[in-house]
């Protein structure tokens, strides 16, 4: 039945009156954007799935080999195994954070906040070598255990350690959407419900924590599919038996021309999708917009000494945990040698004057890129979500599907897919259209475009519709009313998406490598991969690193200093 | 050295601008992708730049499979002008598509072959320019906390002492480690040589995706001991990372190699950095101690450092049987896969079952019993049985699977499923087999 | 009205206003039948009220006023011109909503201003506008303020001002005294009369409660299940309800069961408990009538009384201020008698027998 209802064309009468002719235009236009930069490039890549050895013919038999493939059903169980218990642990480490930084009148909130999101940027390959210096099976960790003790804990090892660091990893996504969510509460409900006798966890678990509910599942699905596509970090731990490295090693293994890379990409998709649709059913008919009077935020308690000790011990523990991998970064910058020991040989500053001059193109590069991704992403993000969930615009749920899918494709299969597309038109002056820098800039929007739209379906969940029609009703428009109405209220929640999708898109590598056509061009990350190619180069490469970090973070931490005060001036917090 | 430097370099120049003086003068910018790192190339770049004035060297980074995926996609337009890598399947790959140029470098005093292995394509589309030697690489202080001996041939590396210690770049992930497989292989002899590797590889800790992870784990010590390209090794120590080098007494060199890309749109630049690297000068430069390549001139041997290894003297260079190439050629991809299927993919099943036997073997050291060493030889022989037989290896059918060819027939991913399932069951069987002896034994 | 006496009256102590037509107006959400053949005149300068409990379709008539909800078919007509394809945007109808929707990152001025920014008028006027606006509803001192740092009446009075500022044609009020405490309640409705007398504005109001709808409007229609039961002002609606809904909605009204028989030529009554009561002649029933009246027009009487009367039993007494409310059990009915309590007057008891006595004139025949 559901399969006949995408099928069944509506006519021009119902498509009329769907939606306004701006918003169809505008919807057409995300949808073009959509088909241009992600449908075709990834479809004149990922067609083979579909075509039979041989004869080119459309066939299904290769779905059908996926199916009957041990390794590849092994792979997927893996996979979906190790999502779900990162979601898990990455809610474990989040919501502590979140609670207390947004509850209590802790001190250093926007600190905590802007530390906690620091695990997503990790560089390329040395932050995978920072962590196994410091988790490794002969990481400091380990070592001093085994001197002590002499025991060993394999925090790397299999599955569980691919869950151990994708939690740490991903967490910041389920802190920054609970976070945005809670702040959007508003304080009467947790009144109410104080009132009537619950406090304490009870009132975090029956009131607070529902009400945070589209927050979390943004967040919660964020990392699931995150992690279900990721194959960074089970390539880093050199755990193979997931469906993203598969696909990956296939996709891009010499001179194999093998359908099956690209069927697992195909089932990466429809995984992810599926997720992104399920996490919609479960939030659907739940009406959560909850600021409506005007006051929004919850009351900002006072800890009292003890539950103080406790929390901000809690608080320094986790961070001090997710920080570990940078912690393990800036040691390997100022390291001569760090080999099979605790703590490097010795320290030096030279790796710095090694990446002085070469960094700053990169850092300018970088900049620009991912803040011009992620600012396509909060506009592109926030008008799906707008459409979504303001429309019943026939077919607007595709754009989020659409746009979700992005994340299930492995950033090499969109690399080539652009190369594909883009290389034959020429820019005037006869040089490849793929070859323009824009073009990487679009990729990262893409491949970023989820994170940001997450974010902004989760923040305009929480903008009560009634305050859109009291301006509709004061005579603005539906496009006066975005600007001046839903646009300032989701701020926190697009400024949340913007940091997302730039943080991660300033450490992007896989796509941008394809893509990158001239070392003047290059990103930071590009400039950690080159250096992180032979063992003089590995201090160098946690330098540039380092400043990637730094970078990335001061740029975090100013949004976020940002929207602290926005909501301030907001009256958010009184 | 320095001092020498400079001097070949100036005698580059005067050779390069007689050969180029009826030739169109090289200049502009010269686009190379490779997969060397920057302390690889930037010393390349600054003697060309230097030697070949008014020419800038435009390096772009990328793995061998990425650089061969740019070449292939941008046929249409190339804007790059020279490939520049290792792996010589990768060369292979794009002369088989047409994407390569054919050239006759200036350079003299190359050789035909380093080592067993042919230093250029035969057909002209590709140059080797630096060798490089496989062996073992292993971290001191792994090796003394876990009272490991230092390795000296492959067959150590297959002894109990190193079980879980061990890693190797997966074959279809790195073309340098292919050849290796490869050598072994020939070598030994299909079933012989797959016996060997099994055998080594049920020590494995690791297979890794990308060459580069097996040095790294071994300079960091998350391994202790590593199946690498001599380079990596010798550029660790030139950073000063407590590792050590050998090579077994027998092994292979390989050729990096270069290539100029088909319609390069500097040809002539391109022409003349190829030259340039085939040169006394440019091959000079693989002397600096964060490259420590090998030559392919004999000649400049003489001014590298005592005990630099040369391939056209010591005599584990020389014990390898001549390498045939268009027989590596024909079953690249099925061995890769195999290796692929019944080691890293099989890896938990084929260390268990050699952990069995390590153990069933050391009890049978303290107390013999007839019957334990027979189970113990059937298990040895469960493991080392093949899905595929040399013949089949080489057939037009299976390459066929692999390389998408016209016709109907199995496809890569059904042999994968029987392959791997062969496997799976055979190390289950090894080890049942294994544990029975070792029962018998005590 | 014309559109140029509205722009020309604009500046006016008195806004021009507008009539609003609903004519045979549906609105259906699949099989869900929202809003049935809804026809309502409202007519210029009336303080209207939609009375009904929820789920009876009264706030979608409003929003459909508004243009936020659409008609399936019908049409609404705002001073005579059909608006039904017109944006909510440009309706020139005012709305202030349950939950106030003021805008939380703008200050009370700057939602105030909010609606005449949109229509492009001067700064200068604006901030006049604005200042009359808020002084109306006093408020002129919390200008600067955020709606979160206001009280619950104060937010609900910028949402009128804000509303007012535009000088809409026709004002709507979806329950706008719900978020009130009682006291408030009472002082806002007041407010709201006052506010709309002195503006002549045509405004809606939308309520469950029926003394709210009473106290301020100048006639109401109730509702039920997205239809109408009728329409008219307050006292006439209490007086001459049509049906059963609409008598036991609006105040309190006692409903007995029964069945009319012949008797002699005559027409009884008969209920439950073998009691009889004559239909008087020339009474029209209506099929399945029931016997309605208000508790106040029933008097009690010492059973022995001569007059013809209900026999009955006293339940219960409630001792509410200026009346007594005595709960009687009459054959197998239960009902409420509302005696005015005088200084002195004896007090029947619960158990005591009395006769419950009903003029003619003041029973209703209802039916559903």
């Amino acid at each position: 039945m559901g399969g006949f209802a995408l099928f069944h064309l509506p006519t021009i009468g119902q498509l009329r009156r769907s939606a306004t002719p701006g918003q169809f235009a505008l919807a057409l236009a995300i949808f073009i954007f959509l088909i241009l930069f992600l449908v075709i490039p990834v479809g004149t890549v990922i067609y083979v799935a579909f075509t039979e050895r041989g004869t080119g013919s459309f066939t299904l038999v290769n779905f059908q080999d996926f199916f009957s493939n041990d390794l590849f059903m092994r792979s997927l169980w893996n996979s979906i195994w190790v999502s779900a218990m990162t979601v898990v642990w990455a809610s474990v480490i989040a919501l502590p954070l979140a609670y207390l930084t947004t509850r209590f009148e802790f001190r250093g909130a926007v600190l905590i906040q802007t530390l906690g999101f620091l695990p997503l940027v990790m560089p390329p390959f040395v932050g995978a070598v920072a962590l196994q210096m410091l988790f490794g099976r002969n990481g400091t960790f380990n070592l001093l255990l085994d001197d002590t003790f002499g025991f060993k804990i394999p925090f790397m090892e299999g599955l569980s350690g691919v869950v151990f660091v994708q939690a740490l990893h991903y967490f910041p996504f389920i802190l920054v959407n609970l976070s945005t969510s809670l702040r959007n509460i508003d304080r009467s409900m947790e009144e109410a419900a104080q009132n009537l006798g619950c406090s304490g966890f009870r009132l975090f678990r029956r009131v607070v924590f529902p009400l945070a509910m589209p927050g979390f599942v943004a967040g919660a699905s964020l990392v699931f599919v995150k992690v279900f596509d990721d194959l960074a970090t089970p390539l880093l731990l050199n755990v193979k038996e997931m469906l993203a490295p598969q696909a990956y090693l296939r996709v891009t293994s010499i001179g194999i021309a093998d359908p099956m890379g690209y069927v697992i990409s195909v089932m990466l998709i429809v995984g992810s999708v599926l997720v992104v649709w399920l996490s919609a059913q479960a939030l659907k008919g739940k009406d959560y917009a909850t600021v409506q009077r005007g006051g929004g935020g919850l009351s900002k308690r006072k800890l009292k000494p003890l539950e103080g000790l406790m929390a901000y011990s809690v608080v320094v523990f986790l961070l001090a945990l997710v920080l570990m991998p940078h912690f393990g970064l800036l040691l390997m910058s100022f390291a001569t040698v760090w080999s099979f020991s605790p703590l490097p040989d010795a320290f030096t500053l030279s790796h710095y004057g090694r990446v002085f001059d070469d960094s700053w193109v990169y850092v300018k590069n970088t900049l620009i890129y991912a803040s011009m991704a992620a600012g396509i992403d909060v506009v592109i993000g926030t008008a799906i979500a707008y459409l979504m969930l303001r429309t019943k615009l026939i077919g607007r749920h595709w754009l989020d599907w659409l746009a979700t899918a992005a994340l299930a494709i492995p950033g090499v299969v969109i690399g080539i897919g652009y190369l594909r597309t883009f290389y034959d038109i020429s820019l005037p002056g006869g040089a490849p259209l793929a070859s323009f820098w824009m073009i990487i800039v679009l990729a990262l929007a893409i491949r970023r475009l989820p994170y940001a739209l997450r974010a902004c379906v989760a923040a305009l969940q929480q903008v009560s519709v009634s305050l859109e029609e009291a301006a509709e009703n004061m005579g603005a428009t539906k496009a006066r009313t975005v600007r001046r109405i839903v646009v300032p209220l989701m701020a926190g929640g697009i400024l949340a998406g913007f940091v997302t999708s730039f943080s991660t898109a300033a450490v992007e590598l896989s796509a941008t490598l394809m893509l990158v056509q001239a070392n003047a061009d290059a990103p930071l990350a590009y400039g950690i991969y080159v250096f992180m190619q032979s063992a003089a180069g590995r201090g160098a490469g946690a330098a540039l690193g380092v400043v990637a970090v730094v970078f990335v973070g001061l740029c975090a931490f100013i949004t976020h200093l940002i929207v602290e005060r926005s909501q301030r001036s907001k009256g958010f917090e009184s | 050295m320095t001092r020498s430097l400079a001097a070949t370099t100036f005698a580059t120049v005067v050779l390069l601008s007689s050969s180029f003086a009826s030739a169109q003068a090289p200049s502009g910018k010269v686009s190379v992708v490779t997969s060397f790192a920057k302390d690889v190339t930037d010393p390349f770049k600054r003697a060309f730049e230097k030697a070949v004035p008014g020419v800038t060297l435009d390096v772009q980074n990328r793995n061998t499979n990425a650089a061969v995926k740019l070449i292939e996609e941008t046929r249409s337009n190339n804007q790059i002008d020279l490939m520049w890598a290792s792996a010589p399947d990768a060369f292979e790959v794009l002369k088989g598509k047409t994407l390569l140029m054919k050239y006759s470098p200036q350079a003299t005093g190359i050789p035909d072959k380093v080592g067993s292995f042919p230093i250029n394509d035969k057909d002209g589309f590709y140059f080797g320019f630096a060798a490089s030697g496989y062996g073992i690489m292993w971290n001191e202080r792994y090796a003394r906390a876990n009272k490991l001996p230092d390795p000296k041939e492959w067959q150590d590396l297959a002894k109990p002492v190193f079980f879980d210690h061990v890693a190797i770049a997966a074959p279809s992930r790195s073309g340098t480690t292919h050849l290796t497989v490869e050598t072994i292989l020939q070598g030994e002899g299909w079933d012989k040589g797959w016996r060997t590797l099994k055998e080594m590889s049920g020590n494995f800790r690791q297979v890794m995706d990308r060459s580069f992870g097996v040095p790294e784990g071994v300079n960091s010590g998350q391994v202790g001991v590593g199946i690498v390209i001599d380079f990596f090794a010798f550029s660790a120590q030139a950073a000063n990372f407590p590792v050590k080098f050998v090579y077994p007494s027998v092994t292979t060199v390989v050729p990096a190699n270069i290539g100029i890309v088909a319609n390069a749109p500097n040809a002539a630049g391109a022409k003349a950095f190829v030259d340039f690297v085939l040169s006394p000068a440019g091959q000079e430069v693989l002397l600096e101690p964060t490259i420590r390549r090998l030559p392919v001139n004999a000649d400049i041997y003489a001014k590298a450092p005592k005990d630099y290894p040369n391939p056209f003297k010591d005599p584990q260079f020389q014990k390898m049987i001549s390498f045939d190439v268009d027989k590596s050629e024909a079953r690249t991809a099925v061995v890769d896969t195999l290796f692929d299927q019944i080691v890293t993919f099989q890896l938990d099943g084929l260390k268990a079952a050699t952990k069995s036997i390590h153990d069933a073997e050391a009890a049978l050291a303290k107390k013999d019993n007839a019957k334990a060493r027979a189970l113990v030889t059937e298990a040895r022989d469960l493991v080392a049985a093949m899905p595929v037989s040399e013949t089949q290896a080489s057939s037009e059918e299976l390459r066929a699977a692999f390389t998408g060819g016209k016709q109907k027939g199995a496809r890569q991913s059904e042999l994968e499923q029987q392959w791997s399932s062969f496997a799976r069951e055979r190390y289950a069987q090894a080890k049942t087999k294994a544990d029975e002896a070792l029962k018998l034994a005590r | 009205m014309t559109q140029s006496l509205a722009v020309a009256s604009r500046e006016d102590a008195k806004l021009a206003t507008a009539d609003v037509t609903i004519h045979k107006v549906n609105v259906s959400y699949g099989s869900n039948h929202v809003l049935k053949d809804v026809d309502l005149q409202i007519r210029a300068g009336e303080f209207f009220a939609f009375l009904g409990p929820s789920g009876c379709g009264k706030t979608t008539l409003l929003r459909l006023i508004a243009g936020f909800n659409v008609a399936t078919s019908g049409e609404v007509r705002i001073g005579g011109k059909d608006v039904s394809d017109l944006p909510p945007w440009k309706r020139d109808v005012g709305m202030v909503f349950q939950s106030y929707a003021l805008w939380p990152h703008m200050t009370v001025a700057e939602n105030v201003a909010f609606g005449l920014e949109e229509r492009r008028m001067p700064r200068a006027e604006i901030n006049t506008r604005v200042a009359t606006a808020l002084g109306m509803v006093g408020l002129s001192h919390l200008a600067a303020r955020r709606p979160s740092q206001l009280s619950g009446g104060q937010q609900q009075r910028v949402a009128v001002a804000r509303t007012i500022a535009i000088h809409p044609k026709v004002l709507l009020l979806d329950e706008p005294l719900s978020n009130l405490d009682a006291q408030m309640r009472v002082q806002v409705r007041r407010e709201l009369r006052d506010l709309q007398q002195r503006l002549g504005i045509t405004t809606i109001f939308v309520t469950h409660d029926q003394e709210e709808a009473n106290t301020i409007c100048d006639r109401i229609a109730v509702m039920k299940d997205g239809v109408v039961q009728q329409v008219g002002a307050p006292m006439d609606v209490y007086e001459h309800p049509v049906n059963l809904f609409v008598a036991s909605f609006l105040g309190t009204a006692n409903i007995i069961e029964g069945k009319v028989v012949q008797d002699g030529g005559r027409r009884v009554f008969e209920m439950g408990g073998a009691l009889r009561l004559p239909v008087p002649e020339g009474a029209v029933l209506p099929p399945g009538a029931r016997l309605v009246f208000r508790p106040q027009h029933a008097s009690l009487a010492a059973p022995d009384s001569a007059s013809p009367a209900l026999k009955g039993v006293v339940k219960h007494r409630e001792f509410l201020g200026a009346t007594v409310r005595y709960e009687v059990e009459v054959g197998t009915s239960s009902v409420v008698v509302d005696a005015p309590f005088q200084t002195g007057a004896s007090l029947y008891s619960a158990g005591d027998a009395v006769g419950l006595t009903l003029p003619l004139s003041s029973i209703h025949w209802l039916a559903d």
